[in-house]
């Protein structure tokens, strides 16, 4: 699985046609395909190429909504033990 | 625009340019679903379908009301709507609810349209959090739509199976919450 960097991750953000990866609780997801993350931009609030742990606390919604996305890599320094 | 109004909300702490997009992707979601509820009102039939037909209008009627209400709100704060129907249609905050493949299919047809109802109840609760006790006209407004979106909800969830509402239809006018703002 790929490790990403905080800073890699800041490529995937979705505009100009680049994918839009988003990191959660460690994770990396690939939510290119999801018509509430075009370009990059959720809910006017927030853009993809990001750690958005913390920002979910905020969300009108839980993490569960991530669960169809793929998971492309873990977040260099936010995995999980095991995932290390 | 109503200059005082909209400094109004930027002094309370408001990013007012955030409350307008998300303002304009809901209203966008609106006009969605009140697409989604007319093709039903042609493939809602026979004994399954008819019985749904009649709530799924009052649903229909009133998200056309939350977007008819959202947008002198949006232009009284600054904003605007997208010069056309395909950028509006490709903002909304909902994903557009599309007719499943077979019509005939209405659980499958109440699916959809009790997701596009949940996703408003998510859009119209984060702009009461974001307006609440900053931008009183704002807040009035999404806390009357999200009053309905959360008894379409509950209407059809009922439909699926999942519990009573507890509600009866409506009687008389629709836009029960909502109205004050259509006068
Ligand atoms: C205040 C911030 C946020 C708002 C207002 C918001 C709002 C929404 C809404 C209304 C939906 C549609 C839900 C439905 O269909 O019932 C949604 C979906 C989603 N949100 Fe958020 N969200 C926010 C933050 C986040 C964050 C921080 C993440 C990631 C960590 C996230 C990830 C997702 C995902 C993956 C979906 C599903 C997309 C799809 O099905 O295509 N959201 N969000
Ligand atoms: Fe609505
Ligand atoms: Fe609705």
């Amino acid at each position: 699985m790929r490790r990403f960097t905080e800073e890699e991750l800041l490529y995937y953000d979705g505009r100009s046609g680049r994918p839009a990866y988003m990191a959660f609780a460690g994770k990396v997801y690939d939510v290119t395909g999801s018509f509430l993350w075009r370009g990059g931009r959720h809910q006017a609030l927030h853009t993809a190429g990001a750690d958005l742990t913390e920002a979910i606390k905020a969300a009108p919604h839980g993490p569960e909504l991530l669960a169809k996305f793929p998971v492309v890599g873990v977040l260099q320094g936010k995995e999980k033990p095991c995932e290390k | 625009m109503a200059k005082v109004a909209r400094e109004m909300v930027e002094r309370a702490g408001v990013n007012v340019d955030q409350l307008l997009e998300l303002l304009v992707k809901n209203a966008a979601a609106e006009l969605n679903t009140y697409y989604y509820y007319t093709i039903l009102r042609a493939n809602l039939i026979g004994l399954d379908g008819e019985t749904i037909k009649e709530i799924a209008e009052v649903a229909r009627i009133e998200d056309r009301n939350h977007f008819e209400a959202l947008v002198p709100r949006i232009y009284e704060l600054g904003g605007k709507l997208p010069e056309d129907m395909v950028e509006f249609h490709n903002l909304s905050a909902c994903r557009p609810a599309k007719l499943p493949a077979n019509p005939r299919d209405i659980r499958a047809m109440l699916t959809v349209l009790v997701e596009a109802e949940r996703c408003a109840v998510r859009g119209y609760t984060q702009i009461c959090n974001m307006t609440a006790g900053k931008d009183h006209r704002t807040y009035d407004l999404a806390l009357s739509i999200l009053h309905e979106e959360v008894e379409h909800e509950s209407w059809f969830s009922e439909f699926l199976g999942e519990g009573p509402s507890g509600h009866f239809m409506r009687r008389g006018e629709t836009s029960p919450f909502v109205g004050k703002f259509l006068k």
